[in-house]
């Protein structure tokens, strides 16, 4: 479980977030909405351990909690397939069993596999994305954090790509907090949602949303 | 529109850039007289006589021993004192004295401390070679790693990368551009700095025979010498250091393609 108390982040006299409390479980979904600069982002790198809290306590007990950034991050001196393949060899795999891993998954977010052969600066924004997704996905999260994962693809696609990220982690029990401009994109993701607004965790507006909601989360 | 500037040195500007040079070097001979500068074709007439002689080999392979040994070790440990130094703001700061004082200091002064605490031969040519090519390697290293993308050290950390996987495949990739300039100007300042401290305290190598040359006024081997160490530079640059930029930057070689 992942588990965030009395949260806050402040940068100078900025108060970034306040009083944050959430816990995400194994196999939950949750959608974080919100405008630009809410936030949302800051939460992410608060709940995978980047960022360091103002003041509250972050407990994360998930053991392979994977941040999808919002820009695809690849190491551009490596091939798309290196991109891939680094992080699970990082977690001890085999090189080759790494790229034919690779190599899969590029398939499951419809790449080419002459993709793997690729520098990074050869792709497409969209592309990139997918390719940053597939190396999300390829480490088998319990927890994966999305932060805008589909912002560069078009709808059809972007649709494709979260259908494929439900099942992967359905399959796989892993939870997911996912963070949007989109209400839309979040539908058919998320279990439910929550809005960052005024630096604080709020229930999302349900009357203005098209999915189910809960209430704010309860403090332990 | 403005063009972005190509990573290729042109061959052609180079080659006149010689024929310049060359040129300069003959007609500044002609004013001279063959007693102080031997002409281009001389020095290039000398080269035969001098490699059959005997005189050139066992110069040649001690000065190169000197050259590799303490070139080396200044490049290794300028290399990890500043991933170190990056890593540890307080040994940076501990440091810089140091840095400062070595940069600032004129090289022939080293020389001749050396000299005073090594006497004359490898063990001084060696310790000048390597603490004068350690600061170039130790400053590019640090300014390197300090410029390192954020956002992709930030994913090495997501991705949980270890030490070696992180230096590999993040650090030393990010480095080819600051290190392969450091490398260059290392060897080649490396080099220089072995011939000089060869000159004025060694009783054998490369600078030791043009010393020799220059006490018995024979023009036509020093240049021949001179010669022979450009073209060893040279091709060091061109067969080993060249060869190694092109290999690590062959991802940046798409934006001329």
């Amino acid at each position: 479980m992942l588990e965030l108390h009395g949260l806050g982040l402040r940068f100078g006299a900025h108060q970034v977030l306040e009083g944050v409390d959430l816990r995400v479980r194994a196999g939950e979904r949750i959608g974080l909405l919100g405008p630009s600069g809410a936030g949302k982002s800051a939460l992410l790198r608060l709940a995978c351990g980047l960022q360091k809290p103002s003041c509250g306590t972050v407990r994360n007990g998930f053991s392979r909690t994977v941040l999808l950034f919002q820009e695809p991050r690849l190491l551009p001196w490596r091939t798309v397939g290196d991109n891939l393949a680094l992080p699970l060899r990082a977690g001890g795999m085999a090189p080759g069993t790494a790229h034919a891993q690779a190599l899969q998954w590029l398939e499951r977010v419809e790449l080419p596999a002459h993709t793997a052969l690729a520098w990074p600066r050869e792709l497409s924004g969209g592309m990139a994305q997918r390719a940053a997704l597939a190396r999300a996905l390829a480490m088998e999260p319990d927890l994966l954090l999305l932060d805008e994962p589909f912002s560069a693809l078009d709808p059809a696609l972007r649709r494709r790509m979260a259908d494929l990220c439900v099942a992967v982690l359905a399959e796989s029990g892993a939870a997911l907090l996912c963070v949007s401009h989109h209400p839309q994109e979040l539908a058919c993701m998320v279990q439910r949602c929550l809005e960052v607004r005024g630096a604080r965790l709020r229930p999302w507006d349900a009357g203005a949303s098209p999915f189910p909601t809960t209430a704010q989360e309860p403090t332990p | 529109m403005m063009r972005a500037p190509t990573l290729r040195t042109s061959r052609a500007w180079a080659a006149a850039g010689l024929a310049a040079i060359l040129l300069a070097w003959h007609v500044t001979a002609g004013y001279l007289g063959p007693l102080l500068m031997a002409t281009p074709q001389e020095a290039v007439l000398a080269i035969g006589p001098l490699v059959e002689s005997g005189r050139f080999y066992p110069a040649a392979a001690t000065s190169l021993g000197r050259a590799f040994v303490g070139i080396g070790t200044g490049c290794l440990c300028g290399f990890v004192l500043g991933l170190a130094a990056a890593a540890h703001p307080r040994l940076r700061g501990a440091l810089e004295p140091l840095r400062w004082l070595l940069m600032a200091i004129p090289s022939v002064v080293v020389v001749l401390l050396a000299m005073l605490w090594f006497g004359l031969g490898s063990s001084m040519v060696v310790f000048l070679a390597a603490l004068m090519t350690a600061p170039g390697l130790y400053v590019n290293t640090v300014k390197g790693m300090l410029q390192v993308d954020r956002q992709l050290l930030e994913m090495t950390h997501v991705y949980r990368f270890g030490f070696w996987l992180r230096l590999r495949h993040l650090y030393i990739p990010a480095l080819t551009a600051p290190l392969s300039a450091a490398l260059l100007i290392a060897v080649n300042g490396g080099i220089r700095l072995v011939v000089m401290a060869e000159v004025l305290g060694a009783d054998s190598g490369v600078g030791h025979a043009l010393a020799n040359a220059r006490a018995t006024f024979d023009s036509a081997e020093l240049y021949a010498w001179v010669l022979l160490i450009l073209a060893f530079v040279g091709v060091l640059e061109l067969a080993l250091i060249q060869p190694l930029q092109r290999t690590l930057g062959r991802w940046q070689e798409l934006r001329d393609a």
